[in-house]
């Protein structure tokens, strides 16, 4: 026993200066793991060993080299700032040439989320890592994760887009909004579902869409030329032929309505000018819109055309607000 | 408390710390490194000093478990026992047990050094200080390699004694909840 005890401690300390071999090694790997004694004993020793050790002290060598590498970092990021802040200027610039007043979509960067942000009289163009394109509308977010890949395709809206997404039937594409998702493989579709909007809609292009409410899990299937409409408030629901290219006409710029109600038709010229239409008067409601508008007109260029064919005249109130008011056809 | 002091303060005891798990010197120094750029990246140098020194040990804790670890996949079954003995020192100190080196004892266990016979003396100064093996050692003090293996021990167990009784009485406390 006595003479085991030795070869233990030469053992240890032949571990120590590392002049075990491997055998040696796990000889004494048993030893240690086979009371909590000799565990302790071990610890010990091998603190000892280590802490009595001479080493030479390298605290202001590394301390100069913490800070040049610091300083090349911060010199690297330095460089990518300004590079990203020339295109940043050169964006800003040409925004200011197209419009002076009009913001830019702004592009975030949040909490493993991207939100693409479009700014009310704007409209942008999204591509995704996957190749699917989505144009979205005035007044609208998107967010992604960063982890969006090929594999893994869900985005949030809130707002108006048209997707236009990438063929893949084994990742489905999800859009989540406010009152339903929308689960797609390869198909164009234009969503339209503003937060503060009770009334949300998705027309299909083509393709197919499978649509799922938020609240009861309900499910619809939608074919070409489809319109699905849901009042969020009510939960009711409705599915109607739409002329799609009346509800996808925005994206190439232009403004067609049918028949739509005049607080539609005000939110809409709303977003699209970024601008502010009041109304009190409760005739006006009763009547229903048609028209066709190019993107070049300017707000008074459409409200004149509006008080030229109905029964509307306007008042401009502030910057940018006007005040709608029902003019009697005498 | 600044930056520039809290690494001139733990530098040194964080590499030694470092070295206790890992040989490479450069790795060791690389990993301290790190440690130290977590903390100027997370400003964590608001809280107070025990909170700091408690942070940076269980930072090169955790770095060397990791190190350990991916050595121990890379080299596959080479001295999977040597890396195991590390393992489990690294466990034994994450659950709680102080090294002499984060009780900043050095200076009090250099005094015990001192203190010491010379024939333990001189083995402890020729391996610890000048870093010679226990067959070189063997052929400058001309005794057979068994004989200085026997005197490292003993001086080990020596300074184990000498340095703070009451301090080892918590170590072993400390040491006798674990399971």
């Amino acid at each position: 026993m006595k003479e085991d005890f030795n070869d233990t401690e030469n053992l240890i300390v032949r571990h120590f200066n590392g002049e075990c071999s491997e055998v040696e090694t796990a000889t004494l790997l048993a030893w240690v793991n086979e009371s909590e004694q000799n565990k302790k004993e071990y610890i010990a020793l091998k603190d000892l060993w280590d802490s009595s050790r001479k080493m030479a002290d390298y605290t202001e060598i590394q301390l100069a080299k913490f800070y040049k590498e610091q300083y090349f970092r911060s010199r690297k990021s330095r460089m990518v700032f300004i590079r990203s802040a020339i295109a940043v200027a050169a964006v800003l610039l040409l925004a200011l040439v197209i419009n002076i007043f009009v913001p830019t979509t702004s592009e975030k960067s949040m909490d493993g989320y991207q939100v693409v942000t479009v700014p009310l009289g704007s409209r942008s163009k999204v591509t995704l890592a996957d190749g699917s394109e989505i144009n979205l509308n005035s007044g609208s977010e998107l967010t992604y994760a960063n982890s969006f890949t090929s594999q893994n395709r869900s985005v949030t809206l809130s707002g108006e887009a048209f997707f236009h997404v990438k063929s893949d039937a084994g990742h489905p594409f999800l859009v989540k909004t406010k009152n339903f998702d929308i689960r797609v493989t390869g198909t164009s579709f234009n969503v339209c579902a503003y937060g503060e909007d009770v009334l949300g809609s998705t027309t299909l292009a083509e393709g197919k869409v499978k649509l799922q409410l938020n609240k009861s899990n309900q499910e619809f299937v939608l074919k070409p030329g489809e319109k699905f409409m849901l009042d969020g408030n009510a939960q009711k629901y409705s599915l109607v032929n739409a002329d799609v290219e009346q509800e996808t006409a925005w994206k190439n710029g232009e403004f067609i309505f049918k028949s739509i109600r005049f607080s539609d038709l005000t939110k809409r010229l709303e977003r699209w000018y970024d601008v502010k239409l009041t109304c009190s008067d409760a005739r006006l409601m009763n009547y229903t819109y048609t028209g066709r508008f190019k993107n070049q007109e300017t707000i008074w260029q459409v409200l004149d055309a509006l008080r030229l064919t109905s029964s509307i005249d306007y008042k401009r109130t502030s910057f940018r607000e006007f005040n709608i008011i029902y003019k009697s056809n005498n | 408390m600044d930056f520039d002091s809290v690494f001139r303060k733990y530098h040194h005891r964080l590499y030694l710390f470092t070295l206790k798990f890992i040989e490479n010197e450069s790795d060791a120094l690389d990993i301290v490194q790190n440690v130290f750029l977590s903390v100027w990246e997370n400003e964590k140098l608001g809280v107070d000093e025990l909170k700091i020194q408690s942070y940076l040990f269980n930072a090169i804790k955790n770095s060397c478990l990791n190190y350990i670890k991916h050595r121990k996949v890379i080299r596959k079954y080479e001295q999977i026992a040597a890396a195991e003995l590390k393992e489990l020192e690294v466990f034994q100190y994450q659950s709680g047990e102080n090294s002499l080196i984060e009780k900043e004892s050095l200076q009090q266990l250099e005094d015990a050094i001192n203190s010491l016979l010379p024939i333990y003396k001189e083995v402890i100064i020729l391996s610890r200080y000048e870093g010679l093996k226990n067959k070189e050692i063997a052929k400058q003090l001309n005794i057979p390699v068994r004989t200085v293996e026997t005197r490292i021990f003993r001086a080990l167990t020596l300074l184990k004694e000498k340095i703070s009784p009451k301090t080892f009485f918590v170590l072993m406390q400390l040491s006798g909840t674990f399971k």
